[in-house]
């Protein structure tokens, strides 16, 4: 941990940090970014800044974009604790990359997803805090003249015998001194903030309509743009008609760029009228032109004719399915899905002289920053990235595909766009959670102990795709187009053949004892773009993984639970949140109104159980209540803990009971929430979370409660029809 | 020209008729705080007071508010005090990217003043229309209900 007393630097305003005081910069690990540019110090870049100001305000800001359900009131709360000030006095803020630029008044607090966030900053944050304290505590004692062992702290203020002093008051001295390095924090018994459920900071913001996301943000003079893409995977502009959409109201320019061809207006509804008129002959010949069916139908054949990469291999598979007891084999299907944030993608661009300036909000303002750049052909360095509030990220808002369109559209017009995708946009042009066809082989012994499991999992890899954003960010300007796209053409053929994306199979074997288990993996790829989805290959694995294990407890006539419990000797941690769901579970019995099921899975390096108490009617399935069980370490903020497993239930069950893309003719067929439906307030299940409050280090929450609710719900509607539901989204045939 | 009254106010607009209600009051009037989710009346973000009628707005052409009164969530505020669906809201820590939420809170303001005492099963059903990706129902329902008690506890005592 560095710490560098920075109030007296004349960038400080540059970057957004006004109102003076005691400014400290911090180096936060996960926090990283460039320096601002107008900061040459050569030994410690600060990405992060903790600031006292004379008013005795507190505030926190983070140089780089950080993503987080409630990450801001995490942080708030390490810091506050650390520091003694109750968190919901920090104001959190967010400048985006190149924060030199920052403008002030866009500093908005991200909230949104990233299971990283309290692991990466839990020691760090506190430290930087305690570090300060220390530091107020030297500062005080040399003003007061008193003994720094004689002074104490409570919430902002330093205690001298019966006074009581504002950290502000000794700011001035406190700047000359220099920032202790280990300054000693607190023993968990001492903690004051951390495990209580301090209110979310951004609530009141996001509860009267002032919260600003990208798609709230106008410069005087901006135009709109929408624009239409081709409908087929692959396909490209052949002919369009510009002039009668040239001469309709509003209407300020047509062009072609990259991607298709934008409608560029005065207003959104103009942009619009102007678009659904245009006529757009597209150029087929290198599209797409599969269907689901032919699809699953190419997985189906790799997975039964096609030996795969193998990972995870562990003792001697074959003899363990020659002497096993009972042994299953099921083969288990996910399709492609959307993200469908609530806020469609969008970005304001300006290009002026050779440089832009960007306003959106992305899981990570970088990507934008290298993927204008590119499209631009300009330097990263000449593009400022303003980050917002995201409505909604789960994985969507790493892509800034749409803001390389914006910047495209801006350039060949000359004017400032905001760039709007809709909805149909939104889940017809976006990049998808890959679809899996997954084939689980399971062996029992009659000691009850799984002696065989063999997973194997066919579909396309994220990770190639994902380089496609993340290269151009880390690759220097010189390096042309050409060779990053060699690069990921590498990558490709390598996960094609030879190495297996550990976000491909990751969670096929996890949690359980195996001592003889393979992972096999046949990379078919039909050319639709990949990306991370809440949760990632747990989203389809845990459903694969937990379903069979119920299979294997029926076929051997065992309790499904005790099976849990008997193969996760090794995982202690799993085998206890399993053990604690088990026993609330038996209660259940009692309050139930359907049939229970159950499932467990850890991901993200927390450990999940979850029982679903589920009816079904007609060929409806109603999940009624959710019991969830997390170890997720030491919980920092129970309540932001709840509200994760609630909303990742209520993401997976979107999944588990509506949510289907197909593809028909290379093109996907659903269009808005009509036909790819998100789960509603009448259809969501009471949900009761019970956290493992532990001393372990903190670990991710905002994703690890999805995987295990689709096995959970397929389980119980299993228990309750005997019907074992092995496709997603879980339908009666 | 068309007429009508946003959060109390008399307004204009040369916007022509067609337009969707709710880019008139975003793009035109600078009211952010009611969003664009769909485009299609399916998600409720967009949703405003028409005449007190909880309405999507994204699909309401402005030609048909002539004369009539619009409330946002901007003008949702009562006397300066935040409406208690707005409290109850903060209270239970209930957003999380909180883009939807504008939206959700017009349907339950509007949802009180037609049935000041709701079921948990009105709860539900009159806010089915409006989607949550984060997932947040659970809170959304447990603080419509708590301002429901809210407000039953301020008129006790008034």
């Amino acid at each position: 941990m560095t710490l560098q007393n920075l109030s007296r630097r004349s960038f400080l305003a540059g970057i957004g940090i006004t109102g003076g005081g005691l400014v400290v910069g911090l180096g936060l690990q996960g926090c990283s970014a460039e320096a601002p540019p107008t900061f040459t110090t050569t030994d410690f870049a600060p990405d992060a800044f903790l600031q006292i100001t004379p008013q005795n305000e507190f505030r926190f800001i983070c140089a780089r974009d950080e993503m987080g359900q409630g990450v801001s009131s995490g942080l708030a709360t390490l810091f506050g604790e650390e520091l003694d000030v109750d968190p919901t006095r920090f104001d959190v803020s967010f400048p985006g990359v190149h924060s030199a630029y920052g403008h002030p008044a866009f500093s908005g607090i991200q909230s949104t997803g990233g299971s990283a966030a309290m692991r990466g900053h839990y020691l760090p944050a506190r430290q930087a805090a305690a570090n300060v304290r220390d530091l107020i505590l030297e500062a005080a004692a040399q003003d007061l003249n008193v003994e720094k062992s004689k002074l104490s702290t409570d919430n902002g203020e330093v205690i001298a015998g019966e006074q009581r002093y504002p950290y502000a008051q000794f700011i001035t001295t406190a700047q000359s001194l220099p920032i202790p390095e280990a300054a000693p924090m607190k023993a968990p018994e001492a903690f004051r903030y951390i495990g209580q459920d301090v209110p979310r900071l951004d609530a009141a913001e996001k509860s009267t309509g002032e919260a600003v996301y990208g798609i709230d943000f106008d410069i005087p003079g901006m135009k709109y743009a929408l624009m239409k893409r081709s409908p087929m995977f692959g396909g490209s502009v052949n002919t369009f008609v510009p002039d009668d959409i040239q001469r309709m109201p509003g209407v300020v320019d047509v062009v072609e760029i990259s991607n298709g061809v934008a409608v560029v207006a005065d207003t959104f509804w103009q942009a619009k009228k102007a678009l659904d008129q245009l006529n757009i002959e597209w150029d087929t010949a290198e599209a797409a032109k599969f269907s689901t069916a032919d699809l699953r139908a190419d997985y189906q054949t790799a997975l039964d004719e096609q030996t795969g990469s193998t990972t995870d291999e562990e003792g001697d598979l074959a003899l363990a399915f020659r002497n096993g007891d009972t042994q299953i084999e099921v083969d288990f299907w996910a399709p492609y899905l959307a993200h469908a944030p609530l806020e469609p993608m969008n970005a304001v661009v300006k290009v002026e002289n050779g440089e832009a300036e960007v306003w959106t909000g992305l899981q990570g303002p970088p990507f934008a920053q290298a993927s204008v750049a590119r499209a631009l052909n300009i330097d990263k360095a000449k593009v400022r990235v303003h980050n917002t509030y995201l409505g909604g990220g789960f994985g969507r808002r790493l892509l800034a595909t749409h803001v390389a369109e914006a910047a495209e559209i801006a350039a060949a017009t000359g004017h400032i766009i905001k760039l709007i995708w809709t909805r149909e946009d939104d889940i017809q042009n976006g990049v998808f959670r890959p679809a899996s066809l997954m084939r689980m082989k399971a062996s029992l012994d009659s000691e009850g102990t799984i002696n065989g499991w063999m997973a194997k999992r066919v579909g396309g890899n994220i990770l190639p795709d994902r380089m496609v954003g993340a290269l151009p960010v880390v690759a220097p300007d010189f390096v042309p187009d050409g060779v990053l796209n060699s690069v990921v053409g590498l990558a490709d053929t390598a996960m094609s053949n030879w190495i297996v994306d550990g976000s491909s199979v990751e969670g096929l074997a996890g949690d359980y004892d195996l001592p003889n288990r393979v992972i096999e993996h046949v990379t078919v790829n039909h050319g639709l773009p990949l990306s991370y989805w809440r949760s990632v290959g747990h989203s389809y694995t845990a459903f694969a993984k937990e379903s069979a294990i119920d299979v294997l407890a029926e076929a051997a006539a065992v309790d499904p639970v005790e099976l849990r419990l008997n193969n996760t000797r090794s995982n202690p941690r799993q085998h206890n949140v399993i053990k604690v769901a088990s026993e609330r579970m038996k209660s259940m019995e009692a309050e139930k109104v359907g049939s229970l099921g159950f499932a467990a899975h850890s991901s993200f390096h927390s450990y999940v159980a979850q029982v679903a108490d589920v009816s079904v009617q007609g060929s409806d399935i109603v999940v009624n209540k959710v019991l969830c069980v997390v170890d997720c370490g030491r919980a920092i903020n129970p309540d932001v803990i709840r509200a994760q497993m609630e909303g990742a239930i209520m993401f997976g069950l979107t999944a588990a009971l509506h949510g289907d893309l197909d593809i028909a003719d290379g093109r996907v067929v659903q269009s808005n929430f009509h036909d790819y439906p998100l789960l509603r307030m009448n259809e969501h299940p009471d949900v009761e979370v019970i956290i493992i409050d532990n001393d372990e280090d903190p670990t991710g929450v905002g994703e690890v409660g999805l995987p295990p609710i689709a096995p959970a719900v397929a389980n119980a509607v299993f228990a309750e029809t005997g019907q074992r539901l092995t496709s997603l989204p879980l339908r009666f045939s | 020209m068309i007429r009508f009254e946003l959060n109390g106010q008399t307004v204009t607009t040369e916007d022509s008729p067609d337009t969707p209600l709710l880019w008139v009051v975003r793009d035109t009037f600078k009211l952010k705080g009611s969003k664009y989710g769909c485009g299609a009346g399916l998600c409720g973000a967009c949703t405003m007071h028409v005449d007190g009628e909880s309405t999507r707005t994204c699909i309401l052409p402005v030609g048909s508010v002539e004369g009539k009164s619009i409330t946002t969530i901007e003008g949702l505020r009562q006397d300066g005090e935040l409406h208690p669906v707005q409290q109850a809201w903060i209270s239970h820590s209930v957003p999380q990217c909180g883009y939807c939420q504008s939206g959700q809170i017009m349907t339950a303001a509007a949802l009180l003043e037609h049935n000041p005492d709701p079921t948990p099963d009105d709860v539900e059903a009159a806010l089915a229309g409006n989607l949550c990706r984060c997932g947040c129902y659970p809170r959304i329902k447990a603080a419509v209900l708590a301002a429901v008690d809210a407000t039953d506890a301020m008129e006790g005592t008034s």
